[in-house]
């Protein structure tokens, strides 16, 4: 088995599991839609105010529900010592951190997929225009939130607060790229394309993707095995 | 010294020095408990039959 | 030995601060626009680089940790990272207290503040983990992992935040600036308190270092009482 069919057997038996059962899903999608309701009594739906507030209203929703889906990434194999059969069998850690980062990045996608729709239906605003360069903006950020979400999800995955430590952990990593992604979102929906002012944004969130990335590959397999 | 913005100084200062100090008096009592820990498990070791 | 060998330190460090202290109130000549209160800024920017230099170590010590599986180093990365935390407070408390007066607000969503409370909170999240996990060798190895992780993320935070926007007073280190554009008398001073704080922050460590020694001690002390019991 080459390393890539490796981290696609993680993956696919993730995907697989999750889409079968859709608890974490079902959870995750329903607080997005519950949190972009909220919203509207933050800020005044029919305003110009929220155009300009549209990219960070949209990644706190992603942040927020991404976390539950983030949790269930390891917490699934612990029934059964699932995760000591997973460390056991004869694939590299980071195959199995890769192939996990990828499900939780597709499920995350997913709600992405199906927030942006309904963000734009509910307040009203054309958000299509920009379409190929926002899904590759929001392809950056997501992996950012997978990796280290990830990554972070196996360091915290025997404690009896996980659920409370992993966001706890990972918020305060995020902010760079949040906080590019959340500029740059607004700029796309809004219509308009990345200029040379923004395009630092872009940049923040390449080198955040490329540095975590390489530093839970390399490092994972310590956490996993010892 | 110049009086202007003197009170502000003595804020900063003060302020500073009185987190050193509560750091410190941390250090203290988590030194004191801890050492009566051990005396008490030491004391509870040596009472306690030997298997 | 040790001990002495601390509090000897201890002393000095004290000595130092009292010295830099009577030169800071009473030899230094006022700063034009801001009157006393720029002294503050003695006490904000060397505990800072204090506390970098206390995360640079801790992230070491995890490396070296992870490599050797040596206890000292994860007892140093502990020490050396709550300490930091300790300094780090007071760099933020010390900039709030200055801003307040010069600016007039607490607080400001500027990048350079916004970095260092971010680094704050990695760091409390790091004692956090530490906290949670109970099983020693995994804690180690845990929070190793995650020292190396926050170090990048704060280098990268701080580096994001330059590029963005900021109202904090830039560089004004003669080696950052390149120019002379600070008294030498109050670039010295800069450098005596700096020496000052790192001294006391290695005290402060050496004596963390005890406590978690001693820490250790009671956990295996309760491990034998449990088997007795």
């Amino acid at each position: 088995m080459t390393y890539f069919n490796q981290v696609f057997a993680i993956a696919g038996k993730d995907l697989r599991s999750e889409l079968r059962t859709k608890e974490a899903l079902n959870a995750s999608l329903s607080f997005a839609v519950v949190i972009l309701l909220l919203f509207s009594f933050v800020v005044d739906p029919d305003s110009e105010m929220l155009e300009q507030m549209s990219g960070g209203l949209l990644w706190m929703v992603f942040a927020f529900s991404g976390v539950l889906i983030l949790n269930r990434g390891f917490a699934r194999e612990l029934p059964n010592d699932c995760l000591d059969a997973l460390i056991a069998s004869p694939i590299p850690g980071s195959a199995l951190f890769f192939g996990k980062a990828i499900a939780n990045f597709a499920l995350i996608a997913i709600i992405e997929a199906i927030c942006f729709p309904v963000f734009g239906i509910l307040y009203n605003l054309t958000w299509t225009a920009q379409l190929p360069v926002l899904v590759a903006v929001s392809a950056l950020a997501t992996w950012a939130m997978a990796t280290l979400g990830t990554m972070f999800g196996a360091l915290t995955v025997n404690m009896q607060l996980r659920e409370l430590m992993l966001p706890m952990l990972i918020y305060p990593m995020l902010i760079p790229a949040l906080m590019s992604a959340m500029q740059l979102t607004t700029l796309l929906v809004a219509g308009q394309a990345i200029d040379s002012e923004h395009i630092v944004w872009l940049r923040v969130l390449i080198a955040f993707d490329i540095i975590f990335t390489s530093l839970a590959a390399v490092l994972v397999e310590t956490v996993l095995v010892g | 010294m110049d009086q202007r913005n003197f009170e502000y100084m003595f804020y900063g200062l003060a302020a500073a020095w009185t987190i050193l100090c509560l750091y410190a008096l941390l250090l203290t009592s988590r030194g004191r408990k801890i050492q009566s820990e051990i005396d008490h498990l030491k004391r509870m070791l040596d009472s306690s039959p030997k298997k | 030995m040790r001990d002495k060998l601390i509090y000897g330190a201890g002393i000095f460090a004290a000595l130092y601060f009292v010295r830099n202290l009577y030169v800071i109130l009473l030899q230094l000549p006022d700063e034009a626009m801001q009157g006393a209160v720029y002294r503050i800024f003695f006490f904000h920017l060397p505990p800072y680089f204090t506390a970098v230099a206390c995360f640079l170590g801790a992230a070491i010590a995890s490396g070296l940790y992870l490599k050797t599986k040596n206890w000292k180093y994860d007892v140093f990365a502990v020490s050396a990272t709550e300490v930091g935390l300790a300094l780090a407070a007071i760099n933020l408390v010390t900039g709030m207290i200055w801003g307040r007066q010069q600016w007039g607000i607490w607080w400001t969503w500027d990048a350079r503040l916004t970095s260092a409370l971010i680094t704050w909170l990695i760091y409390l999240g790091y004692l956090m983990l530490r906290e949670g996990i109970k099983d020693p060798s995994e804690r180690a190895k845990n929070s190793a992992v995650l020292s190396i992780f926050a170090f990048f993320a704060v280098y990268f935070t701080y580096k994001a935040n330059e590029w963005y926007r900021t109202q904090h007073p830039g560089p004004v280190l003669t080696i950052r600036t390149g120019k002379n554009t600070i008294d030498p008398a109050m670039q010295a001073m800069l450098f005596h308190n700096l020496g000052a704080f790192l001294l006391l922050a290695v005290v402060l460590v050496a004596v963390r270092m005890n406590l978690e020694d001693s820490q250790r001690a009671v956990e295996s002390l309760r491990r034998r009482a449990h088997a007795i019991a």
